[in-house]
């Protein structure tokens, strides 16, 4: 344990530096994230006023913002570079200088990562989080937050960070066989913003469609915990919904492996 | 031809300091500081010359060549080349010049070759006629008709800088900007680029500056060196003159026997010199003299030598260029502080 | 004008040479927008399978709407693409220095290098969903409507172009702006639906401030109603003009602060 501290934590530290001389993007990317957030707030209640109800298949207007602000800071605090990071580091080659360092290499990544993370968390994750629990407060005039909910949010937002981490790997991988970088990127976040319901809560979709997506690894990425958030499942649905995250953890993390060793012997073959 | 008058340019730095605490700090207040990477350069260069711009890395070299090129601007002094000034009307001063970043290409990457001179004929207007003439011409200087189909990223790196030369000389300029055009190549590959320049130089007329850091290039290339370091002039002359100057540093290589003990210091006694006329570094038995004949004879070097020991074989020869260059350097770093 | 011509067709040309190299890269690119535009229509799929119309538009039309929308946008992502990389990389590892050597207009040459295939996605989706639409709801056609119609798509794409290249023109002082225009560039986003949806607030700033309703909503009212000529067509070339006037003046202006990179 004392050796992983030691080994890896200067990684984490270069991810918060990294952050902080990127703020900027970040920042960008943020900002970008919550007009599109505004956008999609405006159209929800035109959607709310047109059906004439005050419910919306289940959603009341004040859990569609929770869901979308909720579901918009998940999928940011659970977004992985490694995919960019990778792949670029695969086109030009340093990824070599990577492998050489007596350091578990994915290892080496997710702390990398983890470290950009905490930062994404204090800097966006508290102040959103705050900012939705006064504007529940201000809508319903009493305290709606609840400690457990934002607990079981917790654990499984950091399940969804692991399955994300290691699905982003997998995608970095594409890199060795397409060049269009930006294009993948492009794919995959669209995809992965469909499928996990970061764009439209699963629960308004078809219901086999639903079903199927809810049991998909995306959905483990970003709805689970948001839902978990909002109090939206029964108890013996919790502990479904969080051992489906475990599993899905698990297959990922075996399938990123496998690949990871085709990967390595495909670079040594290339001679690097 | 080129003149350049008191050329200032300054950039803002933001200064940072090392580890998280630093870059904590920079997040919130960062620190910035001016720092002039060229200071008062002035030099002229007549038509038809070959100049070599030299200096240690980060002396601001390529700030001055950017400047002379249109891309900077500076921040005050003014340089005319062609009687023009290159930020006033850019578009049609750079017809008149042709630079080559040996670090960057401007070739399509991904394309052949002929493809990145079809397009340059169409930015840089060159008539149908004059581009098949001009091909013939640098393809009989630089070589190129080997590799001239094959896409640019197959190429190697010498074949890369004479397609790269060949792309800024497509217009016929009358200056030709080269920063460092040797970087990373062979011995015979150099060779080659370098007898290309000459060739270039000497048929067109052309005017050349070229930055470098190969003390070759200089001696091989250039009819006057200018050079700086940390952005001021430190010489501007001939490399003949700077020779006469400096040159008086001569070497002295010798094996003393064994049996005779000798280190630097019993070498020194008695010889009456003063530290910064003489430099002594021995390895074992092998030594290594370096000495200022104005202030020490050659003969009475090697007379105090062979008095103090035996030697088994001894030799002086006068101090190569790059030797000169080290000692400029040094005293340039000197004055400042 | 005609050498601008002539020198686009060619760098065009050496573009598409470049991507019949890597077809798969194409294909990638083009599908993954194709994909993205198929994820917003469903999104407005399951919407309308709950609600009849949404503040007075119908399904139909909104699907218009969106699909116009992605027209202006298409043709600035395949004609002016490179500006992402002025913003987050030319000028800052100083390849900037390039186009400055050239004895064009830096502005022109960078835009003119990139002829960005990808938008192929963004610009058979728009298409097509027009098309789709366009038997079941009324267009308002006339023969000087739909030349007004024609008119304002070029200065819609020019909006978009205007609001990258003032963003990009950032990068000259502080060194990478891709960041500026990604957010900028993220409220496109509006110009999707109707503005009446929005706030005031709102809807002010994606008129006049960051126009991209001139982008997609005004224009597409128009040929959906016929209201307004003066604004929705109008108001698009004005707007274009302006902020295209305003986007080179800032590039100029950057130009001269540009520092290049490295020693």
């Amino acid at each position: 344990m004392n050796k992983i501290r030691k080994q890896y934590l200067p990684f984490a530290r270069a991810g918060i530096q990294t952050l902080i001389a990127y703020r900027m993007n970040f920042l960008g990317f943020v900002i970008g994230g919550l007009i599109y957030c505004f956008v999609m707030y405006y159209l929800w209640k035109a959607v709310f006023l047109s059906s004439g109800g005050s419910t919306f298949m289940g959603f009341s207007m004040t859990d569609m913002v929770l869901y979308l602000f909720l579901s918009n800071m998940t999928s940011q605090l659970t977004f992985s570079s490694v995919s960019t990071d990778i792949g670029e580091e695969i086109r030009d080659g340093s990824i070599v200088m990577r492998m050489i360092k007596p350091v578990n290499t994915d290892m080496s990544y997710l702390f990398t990562e983890l470290g950009g993370a905490f930062m994404k968390l204090i800097v966006f994750g508290l102040p959103v989080i705050l900012g939705l629990e006064t504007y529940r407060f201000a809508v319903s005039g009493t305290v709606m937050f609840d400690p457990l909910n934002f607990l079981l949010y917790f654990v499984s937002a950091s399940l969804a960070y692991l399955i994300s981490f290691r699905v982003n790997l997998c995608f970095g991988f594409v890199a060795f066989y397409v060049k269009n970088l930006w294009g993948i990127g492009i794919l995959k976040n669209s995809i992965i913003g469909f499928l996990s319901g970061t764009l439209i809560p699963l629960a308004f979709m078809p219901d086999i469609l639903r079903i199927i997506l809810e049991y998909m690894p995306f959905a483990s990425m970003s709805y689970t915990p948001v839902m978990l958030y909002m109090g939206k499942y029964e108890p013996t649905e919790i502990l479904l919904r969080i051992s489906l995250q475990l599993v899905w953890a698990v297959l990922i993390y075996g399938l990123s492996k496998l690949i990871w060793a085709g990967a390595v012997k495909r670079l040594s073959v290339q001679g690097g | 031809m080129i003149y350049a008058e008191h050329l200032r340019k300054e950039f803002k730095k933001i200064v940072k300091e090392p580890g998280l605490k630093g870059s904590f700090k920079a997040l919130f207040r960062p620190q910035k500081e001016i720092i002039a990477a060229a200071d008062d350069i002035s030099f002229h260069v007549p038509k038809g010359e070959i100049l070599g711009f030299i200096g240690p890395n980060g002396a601001g070299k390529s700030t001055v060549i950017k400047m002379l090129t249109g891309i900077l601007t500076p921040t005050s002094g003014e340089c005319r080349i062609n009687g023009k000034v290159p930020q006033d009307d850019r578009k049609n001063y750079v017809k008149e010049i042709g630079v080559v970043f040996g670090q960057r290409t401007q070739l399509w990457w991904d394309l052949p070759l002929t493809e990145t001179y079809s397009v340059l004929k169409e930015i840089y207007e060159v008539s149908d006629e004059d581009f098949k003439t001009r091909m013939a011409f640098l393809n009989e200087v630089l070589e190129l008709e080997s590799f001239i189909r094959s896409p640019v990223r197959t190429l190697s790196l010498g074949q890369r800088m004479r397609a790269d030369i060949a792309a800024s000389m497509l217009h016929r300029p009358k200056v030709l900007f080269l920063d460092e055009p040797t970087i990373g190549l062979d011995v015979v590959v150099k060779d080659n680029i370098r007898q290309a320049i000459m060739k270039i130089n000497k048929e067109e007329q052309t005017t050349v500056i070229l930055t470098t850091h190969d003390i070759s290039d200089i001696e091989l290339l250039c009819d006057r060196i200018v050079m700086i370091d940390k952005g001021r002039n430190v010489y501007d002359g001939s490399l003949r003159e700077l020779k006469a100057k400096y040159g008086q540093t001569r070497e002295m290589h010798f094996e003393a026997d064994p049996n005779a003990g000798l280190t630097p210091e019993k070498l020194l006694k008695g010889l009456g010199a003063s530290d910064e006329h003489i430099t002594v570094e021995c390895d074992r038995n092998l030594f290594k003299v370096r000495f200022n004949s104005a202030e020490i004879p050659v003969a009475k070097m090697l007379n105090h030598t062979l008095s103090v020991t035996a030697v088994r074989d001894i030799s002086v020869k006068d101090a190569d260029i790059e030797e000169i260059i080290r000692c400029l350097y040094k005293e340039g770093a000197d004055g400042d502080e | 004008m005609r050498r601008f011509f002539r020198i686009y067709r060619i760098l065009a040309a050496q573009n598409l040479k470049r991507v019949m190299e890597y077809k798969a890269d194409f294909l990638t690119g083009a599908v993954s927008f194709l994909i993205d535009q198929a994820v917003g229509i469903a999104f407005i799929f399951i919407i309308f399978s709950q609600i009849p119309q949404l503040s007075g538009f119908t399904f139909e039309q909104i699907v218009f709407i969106y699909g116009f929308s992605q027209i202006p946008k298409g043709l600035d992502h395949l004609l002016a693409d490179n500006l992402w990389c002025v913003g987050y990389f030319i000028v800052r590892k100083g390849d900037f220095d390039k186009y400055l050597t050239r004895p064009i207009n830096p502005l022109f040459h960078v835009i003119a290098e990139t002829f960005q295939v990808d938008a192929i996605g963004e610009l058979v989706v728009g298409i097509s969903l027009m098309i789709y639409v366009s038997g079941s709801v009324n267009l308002y056609i006339t023969p000087l409507s739909v030349i007004l119609f024609l008119i304002a798509i070029p200065f819609a794409a020019l909006i978009y172009t205007a609001i990258k290249i003032a963003t990009a023109a950032l990068a000259f002082w502080i060194k990478s702006s891709g960041f500026v225009i990604q957010m900028v560039y993220g409220m496109n986003e509006f110009a999707k639906y109707p503005t009446t949806i929005y706030s005031l607030p709102v809807r002010l700033l994606v008129t006049y401030i960051i126009p991209f309703a001139f982008a997609g909503y005004y224009p597409a009212l128009y040929i959906l109603t016929g209201n307004d000529p003066l604004f929705n067509i109008g108001g698009t070339v004005l707007i274009s003009l302006i902020f295209m006037a305003i986007a080179t003046f800032i590039w100029h202006k950057g130009l001269s602060a540009y520092e290049s990179a490295g020693s």
